[in-house]
């Protein structure tokens, strides 16, 4: 265990001071404070109003799986295609990018998950409030 | 890390005080996070799959960018087969990192009451392994949404974004070796579940989270997995249906009206300059091969053309010879695109005159561009104007 971590640990940090350097010296990245300032917004808006969101909603669901299952998967759905609706039309002349209707696709798509999310929620709720029948 | 405070070892990792406890409000104070499945167990099944999704994305991304940008001594090794190598390298690079999208999102939910933990940091090791976990969520959050918005060919941000996201890779899984090495007694702690009674929230968030992939890699890996077509709604791009999908325009390239005595030069001993006329009097080949792009769609398409090996041996330039493509574009990273000799002397490499047995389109690199296995969609270069030995 002790080797292991050790390696771990050193693989580790000669990979991160890889990474820094490389980021630090590439001639194409003119402007490495652009990276860590992109970076660092990044994990404000992740951990700062994503996760309380997140959070909230869940506390707000106690107690509904079904619902709490469905809203996770619509959120990473929608992580995935947001950007694509954001960006739908602004293809540079290139029909071939971004052909679908995205829009369309990810509206379908919380509707028909929202109906199946609700139908699976009342047939639980059914079995589970269902009179037992003794045989 | 574990809570030993002999004196040498305080000596070597001095404590640091801890904050007024007025401080600690909000979601600071003890309790303030309630859902039972924020527990290592559940951590560990998640780091699992992201782990395991993170490191197959490095692994194909080292792979896509040796091929894109070899050093010297790989040049002579790369391989030209199999066909569909790149192809399904780059595809599953795309499909992990789209699932590890919903895969970090339950990770750090998982864990985020860590976040706060109180006293912020007892010591200087602790606060040393507080700021790599930030390093590890900051590159991993920038590794995803650079990947997931270069999809869509979308560059918001001030920086490059193939060096960015190359060394920013690496800087993860460095963080994320950090962590492990870190972390391992908890880990290994929670390897396998415990006899006891199953956690009811874990579960649920398992359940969640493994929909969520599922639902992600459905909806969008049509652009990699023919297969899969059918059910793709949200992929940036829709090969196999009428027309195979490009990059790059000839708009955008500046190649639409090509020269009227527009002659390809091989460059060689016995060079020579050919017309489109007596380029489709030589032998024909035809070969299926795929383009396959770093954004990771891909799709077939039936190519004709003349073997490039045939035009280099016309030239007098011998086999195992690494060759130089000068394309018909102003300019664009990938004007000037090195053949290494594997690809060259391929017999499935072509200079490809037409598509699905018609003339190239403009946008497809007419009069004539390059189409080889086992390579990236950048380097198969459009609108060829010369070939010459590197």
């Amino acid at each position: 265990m002790r080797a292991v971590r050790g390696a771990l640990l050193l693989g580790g940090l000669a990979l991160l001071g890889c990474g820094v350097v490389g980021l630090l010296t590439d001639p194409y990245v003119t402007g490495p404070l652009g990276v860590l300032l992109w970076a660092a917004a990044l994990v404000v808006v992740h951990d700062g109003l994503w996760l309380p969101l997140v959070c909230g909603l869940g506390a707000a669901a106690t107690g509904r799986p079904v619902l709490r299952g469905w809203l996770v998967v619509a959120a990473a759905v929608s992580a995935v295609a947001v950007p694509a609706v954001l960006r739908a039309g602004d293809d540079h002349g290139n029909a071939t990018l971004l052909p679908l209707p995205y829009l369309r696709n990810w509206l379908l798509f919380l509707a028909a998950s929202a109906a199946a999310a609700a139908l699976l929620a009342l047939v639980r709720r059914a079995v589970r409030t269902a009179p037992r029948r003794d045989r | 890390m574990d809570s030993d405070s002999s004196p040498a070892r305080r000596r070597f990792d001095p404590p640091l005080p801890a904050p007024p406890a007025a401080l600690r409000r909000g979601p600071l104070r003890p309790g303030a996070f309630r859902s039972p499945a924020h527990e290592p167990r559940t951590a560990v099944v998640l780091g699992r799959w992201l782990g395991a999704a993170l490191l197959l994305c490095f692994a194909t991304g080292l792979v896509s960018h040796l091929l894109q940008d070899p050093p010297g001594w790989l040049v002579p090794r790369l391989p030209s087969r199999p066909v569909d190598g790149y192809r399904v390298t780059q595809g599953l690079h795309v499909v992990a990192g789209l699932a590890a999208i919903p895969l970090a999102g339950a990770k750090l939910w998982t864990v985020y009451p860590r976040l706060f933990a109180w006293p912020p940091a007892r010591s200087v090791l602790h606060l040393l392994e507080r700021l790599s976990i930030a390093l590890l969520v900051a590159a991993v959050l920038l590794e995803l949404f650079t990947g997931l918005l270069n999809t869509l060919q979308w560059y918001p941000w001030p920086f490059p974004f193939r060096q960015t996201h190359y060394w920013t890779a690496w800087t993860a899984v460095g963080a994320l070796l950090v962590h492990l090495a870190v972390k391992a007694p908890v880990i290994a702690a929670h390897w396998r579940r415990a006899r006891s009674a199953p956690l009811p929230g874990r579960r649920a968030v398992l359940a969640a989270t493994a929909a969520a992939v599922g639902t992600v890699t459905l909806t969008t890996a049509g652009q990699s997995v023919p297969w899969l077509r059918a059910l793709d709604l949200f992929a940036p791009r829709r090969p196999g249906t009428g027309s195979l999908p490009v990059n790059r325009t000839a708009a955008q390239a500046g190649t639409t009206a090509v020269p009227a005595d527009w002659r390809l030069a091989v460059d060689g001993p016995a060079g020579y300059r050919i017309g489109l006329a007596d380029l489709r009097a030589l032998p024909q080949t035809t070969a299926d091969l795929p383009i396959a792009c770093v954004e990771g769609w891909s799709a077939n398409a039936r190519w004709t053309g003349v073997r490039v090996a045939d035009l280099l041996r016309r030239a007098g330039i011998p086999a195992g010879s690494a060759v130089r493509i000068t394309s018909l574009e102003a300019e664009g990273p990938y004007r000037v695109t090195e053949m290494p000799a594997a690809y060259a002397d391929d017999p499935l490499t072509l200079l490809a005159l037409a598509l699905d047995g018609r003339p190239l389109t403009p946008d497809h690199g007419f009069p004539a561009r390059i189409v080889a296995p086992n390579r990236p969609g950048v380097l198969q270069t459009k609108w060829v104007a010369r070939i010459e030995v590197a």
